[in-house]
């Protein structure tokens, strides 16, 4: 028991978990370029262990492709540096003021980790895109789809029934109370492409009978084919799916495609059940909230006689649940908007028109607490070097005073 | 108090002495071969390109550097030169705005391999410097080669980055003629001119027949459209902006106009602008040899610009005079020379020797940092804002660190360290500067705050500049150790003290400047830390140097150990400041570069053979301070040798 207490408070293993930790972040770079920024963070840096493997894109990789480095994971990392921490502070260290600085850094450390699990568990990211003179009360996100039925039957609001993408890949049939059919998901295509038959004319017949994607025999028909999951940071993933449906009563009422592809652009597809009327589709993942931005003006400058951008901004109003105007705000770079607990950032804007912003639309409850291990480690570096300064100083005015 | 006598002051009086030759030096006038045109008025004019208001001096060196990695022609660029003149940016600028048939003969365009560009005829044996004219019959050839490539920058090869920089440099050049005049017409821009105004009443109404479906002057409509077709082409094309918003405009903001957009305008205003008049006059007086009247057409211009701009005129000359003076090539001359002394002084007289190179680093700091205000008033920014300020201020604060630590130990270590790491920065910003064009670009919008700038950007790069001074010190003390019998035990352990010290710093400036950069991402994207490889570089430094502060507490490696981290950590930050700009992702990367990778390879090759050396047993160590160790490790008869007691205080 000593020689366990003895090595999880140790030096030497703080410095081999801090090593490690360097070999994941450089590898978790490197990775970047084959995988993109969002695979990299979700396989190096929110896991327990990850394997290194030479890319194919390298010089030698025929030869040199074998080489896979297994590391930990910087989950495991993190929790291994905290209770190393942690012991060591409980078993070995001595609080005294010549080491108040050293353990306000490790406070501050420890936060660091913890609020970084927080926001890897909590923090949402969507977008909102706003064109001006018109006004949202959603947000999307771009990564994450659902398969929404909406019955537009009140004048007053929408019935909205929401399955979303991670229950969608596990196929199968969905019952919900308020549909008046069951669903079964024949077929789901995490990314795809849409083509027409005309291309593929000795493609078999897609099993689709009602809708966009109907089979009719002819050129014009729609094809869906797999492709693999792209997840770099420019790529959006064309989500689809053939899912048949079927009345409580057991009658068909049909194969349909549905896909995010298939947006405004394409009339809807609508399915009649008696009196009711329900819209079926795939779209990217809408967060509703409270309140509504209103877009008055966006602005793109530019700086004179060039095409290197100045600033973007967003003039928006914040509407209530009523529609009325509380509050204006300029979102513009490096200064968010802060309201309901979301964070809106300036992100994007359509090109073409340059008259609808996107804006990057944050919940993390967590945001503050980097802020506060910031503080403290800066304070308790700035105590701890000061001293060290203070002791050097002194020493070397001894050392000088005989010569 | 002890007493100033005439020996104290000598040191620091010679010191000063090659300082003020240095000083003044680069405060002369170059020599003009064109001595008889005002070129440094030309070179004054205001010209607003890439969104700033620059001397045409600035245009002249970051053409130039482009075309040909240099910032004046050299005599051998030059044809049917026996005298072997050179040729300051400037007047080459001037040739090629105004002499044009000239200008194409000067071989401005370097190729690295021009045998391998599968341009047939174009391999010579003599030089890598080619004409535009001995260019031109290729543009067809080239330009298809351009269009045919489309990989992304990252992916290109060798030969594609070539044909690519070749096309770019001969659009530009193109772009650069079309700046000042339409082609053609130099000797007679005036009767050009009036030509084309006297086309105006006549050609506008047959230009409006014609829209109107009228009968109309066929003549007079293809006379003014020949007029307009040519300023059209110009103003499309024109890389320079010229002529300065009619109105009052505030010089920064107003929208500047190239002389083909204003000759159209002309229709609109019924005259001629008269800055744009005033630059054909002096094309017109170039011509024809009369220095007089240019010199008085420049002069003319210039009071002008100065009276309707009294404010921001003279930032514009004072660019001007920065180009001149280059303080930072100074610098790198006078950082050379302290390095040969302290190298000297280490040789015969360490107190005397030792002292001048102190205080020669104090004055070549004093240029160096020079520069880097000047370029903040410049451009009114902070100092660091792209690549190539960065290194600018790495040198900056690694000198600086180096002067506190020679002024406390006074061992001449400190003078060494700093004149290595000042040339060496100096050098690496040198090299970014001749693909980068203006080095004082405007920021993008993402990176468009002062504040960010000035605290997360400096911070960071102050944690840098002190990785590479414990790096270098590191270096200092495991040659000095191997190589030098003067290197005793108490200057091992000064210089082992320094690192300690240093690495303190560098922890706590990467940390802070990290965190900063994480607030201002949690400001600008909502995100406090997003694994992007510029963050994540960072983050390795404040590991690593968590690493080094955690082995010295726990006693975990020797000496020698320590230096070997320390020399890592050189390594650690190379990758953060540019491996990681060149893996052509993350969000702030500032540029992709290419030539530079190998440039890193080397680096990191000659770090990893230092490193190395802190494996040479001791018993090989020519030191004092190595010959105790080895004795030491025999004493112990240990087959590793237990660390060195440490100073009780500094843990």
């Amino acid at each position: 028991m000593n020689i366990f207490l003895k090595i999880i408070t140790s030096l030497r293993l703080t410095v081999i978990l801090l090593s490690l930790g360097m070999m994941l972040v450089f590898f978790g770079t490197l990775d970047q370029v084959n995988t993109g920024i969002w695979v990299t963070q979700k396989r190096y840096f929110e896991s327990l262990f990850v394997f290194w493997s030479y890319p194919a894109e390298w010089a030698a990789s025929d030869t040199l492709g074998f080489i896979r480095i297994p590391m930990p994971g910087g989950y495991l990392l993190g929790i291994a540096l905290i209770i190393n921490l942690v012991a060591a502070h409980v078993y070995r260290f001595k609080l005294t003021w010549k080491k108040s600085g050293i353990f306000l850094v490790h406070i501050g450390l420890i936060l660091l980790l913890v609020s970084e699990l927080l926001t890897d568990v909590l923090s949402r990211e969507s977008q909102m895109s706003i064109t001006e003179g018109g006004k949202t009360y959603y947000s999307e996100a771009f990564r994450d789809n659902e398969l929404v039925f909406i019955n537009r039957g009140n004048p007053d609001y929408d019935d909205v029934v929401s399955i979303p993408q991670s229950i969608l890949s596990k196929k199968g049939t969905i019952e919900y109370e308020s549909l008046p059919f069951s669903v079964r998901i024949d077929q789901f295509y995490p990314n795809s492409v849409i083509s027409r038959r005309g291309n593929q004319p000795t493609m078999p017949p897609t099993p689709v009978t009602h809708g966009l994607g109907a089979h009719k025999n002819r050129p014009t028909d729609l094809m869906v084919n797999e492709q693999p999951v792209r997840y770099d940071d420019q790529s959006v993933n064309t989500v689809s799916a053939i899912i048949t449906l079927t009345g409580t009563d057991g009658t068909n009422l049909g194969t349909w495609l549905v896909s995010n592809l298939l947006d405004d652009r394409f009339p809807r597809q609508t399915l009649q059940v008696g009196e009711e009327n329900w819209d079926l589709a795939i779209r990217f993942r809408r967060y509703y909230h409270d309140f509504g931005l209103a877009l008055h003006d966006f602005r793109f400058d530019r700086y004179p006689g060039t095409e290197i951008p100045k600033n973007f901004s967003s003039e928006v109003s914040i509407l209530d649940d009523t529609g009325s105007t509380n509050q204006r705000a300029l979102i513009y770079m490096n200064h968010p908007l802060r309201y309901g607990g979301l964070t809106f950032f300036q992100a994007s804007y359509d090109p073409e028109t340059e008259e609808t912003t996107i804006l990057q639309v944050v919940r993390n409850p967590g945001w503050l607490l980097p802020y506060i291990s910031v503080l403290l480690m800066g304070a308790g570096m700035t105590v701890q070097f000061s001293m060290h300064l203070g002791r050097f100083a002194s020493r070397r005015k001894r050392e000088e005073a005989p010569a | 108090m002890k007493q100033m006598n005439w020996k104290t002051w000598i040191v620091p009086g010679l010191a000063a002495c090659i300082a003020l030759l240095f000083l003044g030096r680069s405060l002369s006038d170059p020599e003009y071969q064109k001595a008889e045109w005002k070129v440094e008025a030309f070179g004054q004019l205001p010209v607003q390109v890439g969104g700033r208001i620059k001397p045409m001096d600035t245009v002249a060196r970051v053409n130039l550097m482009l075309f040909s990695e240099r910032q004046s022609l050299a005599a051998k660029m030059i044809p049917n030169n026996p005298d072997g003149y050179e040729l300051t940016a400037t007047e080459w600028l001037m040739d090629v705005a105004m002499d044009p048939e000239t200008a194409a003969d000067y071989r401005i365009f370097k190729l690295i391999f021009p045998d391998d560009l599968g341009l047939t005829g174009l391999q010579r044996e003599d030089t890598r410097h080619y004409s535009y004219r001995e260019l031109e019959p290729y543009i067809p050839e080239i330009v298809v080669a351009f269009q045919g490539i489309t990989a992304e920058p990252p992916q290109r090869t060798a030969y594609e980055r070539q044909i690519v920089r070749l096309h770019n440099n001969l659009v530009r050049y193109q772009r650069l003629t079309q700046s000042f005049h339409p082609a053609g017409h130099l000797d007679d821009l005036d009767q050009f001119y009036q030509g084309f105004m006297d086309s105006i009443p006549a050609g506008m109404r047959a230009f409006h027949d014609q829209q109107a479906g009228r009968e109309f002057d066929e003549s007079a409509f293809n006379r003014f459209m020949g007029f307009m077709i040519q300023f059209q082409n110009m103003a499309q094309n024109a890389d320079l902006r010229l002529v300065p918003p009619p109105s009052a405009e505030a010089f920064e903001e107003g929208d500047w106009t190239n002389i083909g957009l204003s000759m159209m305008n002309t229709i609109r205003t019924q005259m001629i602008d008269p800055y744009a008049s005033a630059y054909a006059r002096m094309t017109q007086t170039y011509q024809e040899g009369d220095s007089e009247a240019f010199n008085d057409t420049v002069a003319g211009l210039n009071a002008a610009f100065k009276e309707r701009y009294a404010d921001q005129v003279p930032r514009v000359h004072f660019e001007y005079g920065f180009n001149t003076m280059s303080p930072f090539l100074q610098s790198i001359v006078l950082y050379v020379l302290v390095f040969l002394v302290v190298c000297i002084s280490w040789l015969i007289a360490p107190r005397e020797l030792g002292r001048f190179a102190f205080w020669l680093i104090l004055f070549t700091f004093l240029f160096h940092t020079f520069g880097l205000v000047a370029r903040m008033y410049i451009q009114g920014r902070p100092p660091v804002t792209n690549l190539y300020s960065s290194a600018i201020f790495v040198g900056w604060g690694a000198v600086l660190l180096c002067l506190i630590l020679e002024r406390i130990y006074k061992n001449g270590i400190g003078s060494a360290t700093g004149s290595l790491i000042g040339f060496a920065t100096l050098i690496v910003a040198h090299n970014l500067a001749l693909t980068s064009g203006d080095t004082l670009e405007m920021m993008r919008a993402v990176l468009d705050s002062n504040f960010w700038l000035a605290t997360h950007v400096i911070v960071i790069t102050i944690g840098y500049s002190a990785m590479f001074v414990a790096g270098a010190l590191a270096i200092f003390f495991l040659i000095k150790g191997i190589l030098s019998k003067d290197f005793s035990k108490r200057e091992a352990k000064a210089i082992n003290g320094m690192v300690y010290g240093i690495i303190c710093f560098a922890a706590l400036f990467s940390l802070v400047g990290t965190i900063l950069g994480g607030i201002w991402a949690d400001q600008s994207w909502g995100r406090f830390w997003g694994w992007d490889p510029k963050e994540n570089g960072a983050l390795l430094i404040v590991l690593i140097a968590a690493i080094i502060l955690h082995v010295r507490w726990g006693k975990l490696a020797t000496e020698r150990g320590m230096m070997s981290l320390a020399i890592f950590g050189n390594v650690v930050t190379s990758w953060s400041w540019f491996g990681t700009n060149m893996l052509g992702v993350g969000l702030h990367s500032y540029g992709f570069m290419d030539k530079a990778f190998m440039a890193l390879m080397t680096f990191w090759g000659s770090q990893a053979v230092f490193m190395a050396l802190a494996a040479v047993p001791y018993s090989w160590w020519r030191s004092e301070f190595g010959q105790s160790m080895a004795t030491r490790q025999q004493r112990k008869q240990k087959p590793k040798p237990a660390s060195v007691p440490e100073p009780a205080e500094t843990t």
